[in-house]
């Protein structure tokens, strides 16, 4: 008796290690089947050739703080109009989301449909499984999206996703301080300004309790620094429109120099800076100018404004009163104004279910949720334009946003360059890994002040000529 | 019985496979399945990954490729500093652990059992705690700004502010003294199962001939713990080896991949560049190190250990 309840219990056990494991596409399977039957039961009378019962799984994080719950009511929403269309929605945060979907689309499980930031795109590619989507999808409903944003979602002539925002990034200031000394925030947002006025203005914020300027540097933000100065100073992209590669060119040492002096300054803090404290510091009035900064950062000095108001213990410790201005960014070299922007998507992707008519399907589902008013409600959270004709005839802008940095956000928007076309998913993929194997590491050792510009300079150069040749690197000046 | 059973297959009858015999390999059934589901199949796939461009829906096949470019030297090539980080950080973290530990353990065994048990909950603490957790709390002590924890005490004694995560200088030495600081709890009880099991004979006797605490613990204590010391720092090497977490969330590998371990860079190759196969031959690479070094550990210190 005692060996049957020991083996029932290691039986139990062992099943209960497995459990994990099955596919949970068999309940769904029953739940669309009794659907279908309802469905199928509902419609008998009109039809007897009803559609047949699908499931699109959708993967997607916090796009906004409102989306996840947002997402859940479309389907609901879509599931009215497509009976026979179930949508399941995969929750994740931004910390797992890319782990989780790469670990799922290596497995050959990935959601139907997935959120990504354009930049990842390529590695999706290479790896077989997003899909063109122009062959399931209407030509006149591609045509809604704005084929600047499209084309961060193509590689080499192919769709293979839709954009959700083109987000700008920048630089952001305490607007009350710097009007208080006297600087024209509105000409400097109309205008730009170059690198020489911007280094006159973190001066002139610089006190002994402040700096003029801060920047999130720390670990692997350093890019962030790189990517968005580079944009004022003709890096817009990793390669021109004859393909070559730019961050070997003269620009890339212009810059280069620009952060060093800066870093030596005292301007800027000359140690690493975490992302969640630069906004902060900037709050508290250590900071003047932070970075990187994007429009929707209004909302959260809007909010702690409230909050110092109410004084009900929710604003930021030690935080003043200050009003947010989104800054373009200094320009060098005499390159034309531009600003850094990335589009972040969703793409469809195969797995092991994946079918002509599912694919139909997917597509229904993933054009409902990034156009009209869903993506217009999720932009007004985010403080940005719509990147389809249908999400900015649905736009009615919240009141209350400051219409300077309203201007100015817009403009930035106009002003992102889109990648070249005919940029392969190799090239892509090689100046990820060059970008994050090499350039980031020898910059982070520029901010620490352990190497110059020129020696992080002609690394980056060597490592690019042996990744792409030297005849695919540019070599003198951009721009 | 099992000279019965000697005896008579000597004599040439066969070995009886009885109902006790039956029983016994079902319980073992239970072990073996789990033992070949999630070890020996990944392990397997591992090995047979590695000669493959991994793709999802078409993976081709490329033989040693994997392996080539993972060994071929070039100095853009991560392996070998990863591979050095990663040795590095052993040699300092494993013995100095070992060390740490093993005296905590003696100086926590003279005290009553009730005060020994309060001080092994409060060693084995930080294991509990996620290593996330862990991370976060590592990142605010050491936060670069001279207002960071750490650098205020090093004010405190006229010291400048460091960069602790952000300088090649002391990155790595601030991932090592994480780990020296928060990781002792299951080498600590070890430490201290061995020691009680030291006859109190050999301590009687060496106060009887006079010898002084340390002298019974380098003569007594020491080799007669030999065997935990040879376990622990086999498995201290394994795990030191494998040491992804800490990289990952404190530095990223930076600053000048000074902190990139091999376990990040088989984590970036599989999860940041859908390099499956090449994180794969990495893995087995990173395996066959491991084993190497687990022999030559036994070789050395296990000459005179029954273990």
């Amino acid at each position: 008796m005692k060996k049957i309840i020991a083996l029932l219990l290691a039986c139990v056990m062992v099943l209960g290690l497995f459990a994990g494991c099955g596919s949970s596409q068999e309940p769904e399977e029953t739940q669309a089947q009794s659907g279908n039957q309802e469905t199928a039961g509902a419609q008998g009378d009109d039809s007897g050739d009803a559609p047949e019962e699908d499931t699109i799984v959708v993967m997607a994080p916090p796009v906004t703080g409102n989306y996840l719950a947002s997402l859940k009511v479309w389907a609901e929403d879509f599931k009215k109009e497509y009976p026979h269309l179930t949508v399941e929605v995969i929750e994740t945060s931004w910390g797992d989301h890319s782990d989780k979907l790469s670990t799922m689309a290596q497995a050959g499980e990935a959601p139907d449909i997935a959120e990504i930031s354009s930049g990842a795109l390529g590695t999706y590619v290479e790896m077989g499984v997003a899909i063109d989507i122009s062959q399931y999808m209407s030509a006149e409903r591609l045509a809604d999206y704005d084929a600047n944003a499209l084309s961060y979602m193509s590689l080499e002539g192919t769709v293979y996703g839709l954009p959700l925002y083109l987000t700008i990034q920048s630089i952001g200031a305490n607007k009350t301080l710097m009007e208080e000394l006297g600087i024209d925030v509105a000409k400097i947002q109309q205008e730009g300004w170059t690198y020489e006025e911007f280094l006159d203005v973190i001066k002139l914020g610089t006190t002994d309790e402040r700096f003029g300027f801060v920047f999130a540097n720390a670990g692997v933000t350093a890019s962030d620094m790189l990517n968005i100065f580079g944009a004022g100073c003709g890096l817009s992209n990793n390669f021109t429109e004859d393909l070559k590669y730019t961050f070997t060119s003269d620009n890339m040492l212009t810059l280069l120099s620009a952060i060093e002096e800066m870093t030596q300054s005292g301007y800027m803090p000359n140690y690493g800076v975490e992302a969640g404290q630069r906004m902060v510091m900037c709050q508290t009035g250590n900071a003047m100018i932070f970075g990187k900064a994007m429009p929707l950062f209004e909302n959260n000095f809007r909010t702690n404004n409230a909050a110092l108001d109410a004084n009900d213990g929710t604003a930021v410790e030690n935080s003043l009163k200050m009003d947010y201005a989104f800054l373009p960014v200094p320009t060098m070299m005499g390159c034309e104004e531009s600003c850094y922007g990335t589009v972040d998507g969703l793409i469809a992707m195969r797995n092991k279910n994946t079918t002509d008519e599912h694919l139909e399907n997917v597509l229904l589902f993933m054009d409902y949720i990034c156009s009209g008013e869903r993506i217009a409600s999720c932009m007004n959270e985010l403080y940005l334009d719509p990147v389809c004709q249908s999400g900015r005839d649905a736009l009615t802008l919240e009141e209350g946003r400051d219409p300077d940095n309203l201007e100015t956000a817009a403009r930035c928007i106009a002003m992102v360059e889109a990648p070249p076309a005919g940029v392969t998913a190799e090239m892509t993929a090689t100046a990820k890994k060059l970008m994050d194997e090499q350039i980031v590491p020898k910059f982070q050792l520029l901010l620490a002040g352990e190497a110059t510009a020129q020696e992080v300079y002609d690394h980056i150069c060597e490592a690019a000529y042996a990744a792409f040749g030297e005849e695919n690197c540019v070599s003198g000046k951009i721009g | 019985m099992n000279e019965t059973k000697v005896r008579q297959l000597k004599n040439g009858r066969k070995l009886r496979f009885t109902n006790e015999d039956l029983w016994g390999y079902i319980f073992i059934a239970a072990a073996m399945i789990i033992f070949c589901v999630f070890t020996l199949y990944p392990v397997f796939n591992a090995i047979y990954t590695s000669f493959l461009e991994y793709k999802p829906f078409g993976s081709e096949f490329v033989g040693l490729q994997n392996y080539v470019d993972t060994l071929k030297y070039s100095k853009f090539n991560l392996f070998y500093k990863a591979a050095l980080n990663t040795l590095v950080y052993t040699a300092v973290v494993v013995p100095l652990s070992l060390l740490i530990s093993f005296t905590v353990a003696v100086m926590i065994l003279p005290f009553s059992k009730k005060t020994q048990s309060v001080f092994k909950a409060v060693y084995y603490l930080p294991g509990v705690a996620s290593g996330v957790a862990l991370s976060v709390v590592w990142l605010w002590l050491y936060d670069s700004s001279p207002d960071g924890l750490f650098n205020q005490l090093l004010g405190f004694f006229g010291i400048p502010a460091q960069n602790w995560l952000s300088s090649t200088k002391t990155a790595m030495l601030s991932l090592m003294i994480m780990a020296l600081l928060s990781s002792h709890g299951t080498q600590i009880i070890t430490y201290i199962a061995a020691l009680l099991g030291i006859d109190n004979s050999y301590f009687e006797a060496a106060e009887l001939d006079g010898a002084t605490f340390f002298q019974k613990v380098r003569f007594i204590v020491w080799p007669l713990v030999k065997p935990t010391t040879l376990f622990l720092m086999v498995t201290g090497v394994i795990g030191s080896f494998q040491v992804f977490m800490n990289a990952y969330m404190m530095t990223g590998g930076g600053p000048d991949n000074a902190t990139t371990m091999i376990g990040l860079l088989i984590y970036n190759n599989a999860f940041e560049y859908g390099k499956y196969g090449l994180a794969c031959a990495q893995a087995i690479l990173l395996t066959i190190v491991i084993a190497i070094m687990s022999l030559f550990q036994f070789r050395l210190m296990g000459v005179d250990v029954e273990y």
